[in-house]
């Protein structure tokens, strides 16, 4: 090959391994940024003073005084409207009764808009459920509700062969003539008065419990599910990977019984997590009964025998990777083979253990399959430690896909599912930063 | 060492941290089964926590899984929406489990499209039609000339074992072409986003993003499943192992408090008691 065509491809390799690291950059920014960018709407928003209510109700947290100000000064532009509702309602009832039949569900449903915005009329009944105790908490979900007060969705079903088209009404045409139409400009006009948003900074989204469903509050219970689920794996998988990789690389034989077990390693790795979640139920719940009912207990063990091929095969490259003369100075020395293992090999290949092992703890945390029949429940309070063995808890990544799919107001609460999403790549990427420092102090420990 | 003693300590930290936030330990209710329950469940359990200090778990992996839970005694109520078969009442007899049936509300099979369909009514006949495959486009049942998707429940649900027993009935099979999800939100979510779908959920996740179709001419709404004019009603349950006592029983009793009315009324549901 002549010097130019060698010259020629080094660079083509260059330029294509620029290119590709490039586009893996690219990649990264692509996923990252959404991530972010949504992910921080759950704890940074323009909160009304519906929110600071919640809080203050919930979690006795707020200035109190500052507060009722607040409430006293939005009431009184709320009264306003509530006023003018009475007098329609005053008014409705002198018409003749077509006229009357015609307003009432129309009236009805400015009255449902109204509430859902402002939340329901104090002096009323008191609802139940918490999402219907508050109006809207945040400034950008009130300007949609605050859209479907003013304007009614309709559907445009005169072409018959073409699919129907939306388009919105006006509400107040509906009321021209009756007094009701001076409420449509009132509130879109004092809506922020009526509900005094402003930048909050939601800290409570990561330390509080969720409050009817992941409709408020936050969402600790899965931080901590997630850990605890993650760390009980560790504490199972990474004293028994350890062993085994000490075992594969010192004492086994070369032989068929040897390769066979390294093949079923290899196989146990590729399996898909499904089938631990399953195997999990099977074995754990049902046949060895660790629990009486799902519990943090059985999905970590679930998890522990996912990671588990992975923790091997790392700590087995990480001893095999020691320098041979290592061990021969050791033995040379006179030390026994089981004390060369504990005192020379392993702490020199500790760095490489710890990766394989952090590594795996962030595949844990962020696996759904393997918890969904042996751990994770989509409602439940914090678990304190005494509770592992016998409680499940809800976790990050089974709340994901229940807030994504099951959740009955999921197209409501997309910034909580956002949260949970941030909080889990946050977690991940912790735990994987941490492998690198970690690797690099002891190794640091380990030349000096 | 040293870094094995910061683990250690840190360790020992979130440990406490963890536990602060436990709550009475030893009292707890594990709740399992239908997604079409989960709402009523899961307001019910923030509800009884915050009056009893009990804990309450729920998780929502369909009816079938409530009742392979019941019969694993892995969980204290199984949420249903049908009631168990034989064969697994059965099975929970084999393996000493007793399940006691609970009604907790009633619920309307509501029949969702999309709001550009023009369809407003459909007969049971025409909904078995289209479910079987006889009907596959809107224009053959009176709407816009496009075809229909359809979509059901997997095997483990109950809304798919009562839609099969008030629709279908024995000998009509759900058609092959018919798309599968797996809980009631995941349907809601499909017929929101596809112009040509149909599907069924429970009445209590009917909003806005979706049409509810008149059945027989019948608006499903809480007086008309109450009073059975709605063809497609039935009955939503808690079972338990035995007869519930202690706070099972109290749970259990929710539906019939004036507390537990106005949850299940506000949720969307129908009030058996």
């Amino acid at each position: 090959m002549n010097l130019g065509t060698r010259k020629l491809l080094d660079r083509s390799f260059t330029a294509l391994g620029i290119g590709s690291i490039v586009i893996m950059g690219m990649m990264l920014l692509v996923v990252l940024v959404p991530i972010v960018f949504n992910g921080v709407t759950a704890n940074v928003f323009r909160g009304t003073v519906e929110h600071r209510k919640l809080l203050y109700n919930e979690f006795r947290r707020g200035d109190k005084a500052e507060l009722q100000r607040e409430i006293v000064e939005s009431d009184a532009v709320r009264s306003k409207a509530y006023a003018m509702l009475d007098q329609f309602e005053v008014e409705m009832s002198s018409m003749d009764e077509a006229k009357q039949a015609e307003y009432q569900d129309k009236y009805r449903q400015v009255k449902e808009s109204l509430k859902a915005l402002l939340g329901p009329r104090p002096g009323g009944d008191i609802p139940e459920l918490t999402r219907y105790k508050y109006g809207q908490t945040r400034w950008s979900k009130a300007e949609e509700k605050l859209h479907e007060l003013l304007y009614e969705k309709q559907w445009d079903y005169s072409n018959p062969d073409a699919e129907a088209k939306e388009y919105f009404v006006s509400r107040s045409a509906g009321f021209q003539g009756t007094s009701l139409v001076k409420l449509f400009p009132y509130v879109e006009e004092n809506l922020d008065r009526m509900l005094l948003p402003e930048w909050t900074i939601y800290w409570g989204f990561i330390t509080d419990s969720s409050i009817d469903s992941h409709i408020f509050g936050g969402i600790w219970p899965e931080i901590q599910g997630t850990i605890f689920l993650a760390i009980g794996a560790m504490l199972f998988a990474f004293p028994l990977g350890v062993i085994a990789a000490v075992y594969f690389t010192e004492y086994a034989r070369e032989g068929f019984f040897n390769s066979l077990l390294r093949s079923a390693n290899s196989t146990l790795a590729g399996v898909p997590s499904i089938v631990f979640g399953l195997f999990g139920l099977a074995f754990f719940i049902n046949t060895l009964k660790v629990s009486e009912s799902k519990s943090v207990l059985a999905g970590s063990l679930t998890l522990a025998i996912m990671i588990l091929p992975t923790i091997i095969r790392s700590a087995e490259e990480a001893i095999l990777a020691v320098p041979k003369t290592y061990r021969e100075a050791s033995l040379g020395l006179g030390s026994t083979k089981w004390n060369t293992i504990v005192t020379v090999i392993l702490p020199a290949a500790l760095p490489g253990i710890l990766t394989g092992g952090v590594i795996s703890l962030g595949r844990a945390a962020g696996e759904t399959a393997p918890i969904i029949f042996t751990a994770a429940v989509s409602v439940g309070s914090a678990i304190g430690l005494a509770d592992v063995f016998n409680s499940p808890t809800p976790a990050l990544s089974w709340n994901i896909y229940n807030l994504a799919s099951e959740h009955e107001a999921a197209s409501e609460i997309r910034h909580v599912q956002y949260g949970m999403v941030l909080a889990l790549v946050t977690i991940v990427l912790l735990l994987n930063m941490s492998a690198i420092i970690l690797r690099a102090r002891i190794s640091k420990k380990l030349k000096g | 060492m040293k870094l094995f003693k910061k683990f250690v300590y840190g360790a020992a930290v979130f440990g406490l941290m963890a536990s602060a936030d436990a709550m009475a330990a030893g009292n707890k209710i594990v709740m399992d089964g239908s997604t079409t329950v989960g709402p009523i469940a899961k307001a019910f359990a923030a509800h009884f926590t915050k009056a009893t200090g009990v804990q309450v778990t729920v998780s929502e992996s369909g009816s079938g899984n409530g009742a392979k839970s019941l019969i694993n005694k892995t969980c204290d109520i199984a949420d249903m929406s049908r009631p168990m078969k034989d064969n697994e009442i059965a099975a929970a007899k084999g393996k000493g489990v007793n399940p006691v049936e609970n009604v907790v509300a009633l619920d309307g099979l509501a029949l969702i499209v999309h709001p550009s369909n023009r369809i407003n009514n459909l007969s049971k006949a025409q909904i078995r039609g289209i479910y079987m495959g006889r009907f596959t486009n809107w224009s053959q049942v009176g709407g816009p000339n496009a075809p229909i998707v359809m979509i059901q429940r997997e095997s483990n649900s109950g809304t798919q074992d009562s839609f099969k027993e008030l629709v279908m009935g024995k000998d009509n099979p759900i058609s092959q072409r018919t798309e599968t999800q797996a809980s009631n939100g995941a349907i809601k979510t499909r017929v929101a986003s596809t112009p040509n779908a149909i599907g069924f959920v429970g009445l209590g996740f009917v909003d806005n993003s979706v049409k509810a179709l008149l059945v027989d001419g019948v608006e499903p709404d809480a007086k008309t499943v109450k009073n059975g004019t709605y063809p497609l009603h039935r009955a939503l349950f808690m079972y338990t192992n035995g007869q519930p006592t202690g706070i099972v029983k109290q749970f259990i009793e929710l539906p019939k408090s004036a507390e537990g009315k106005r949850i299940i009324s506000e949720i969307g549901f129908i009030n058996y008691y």
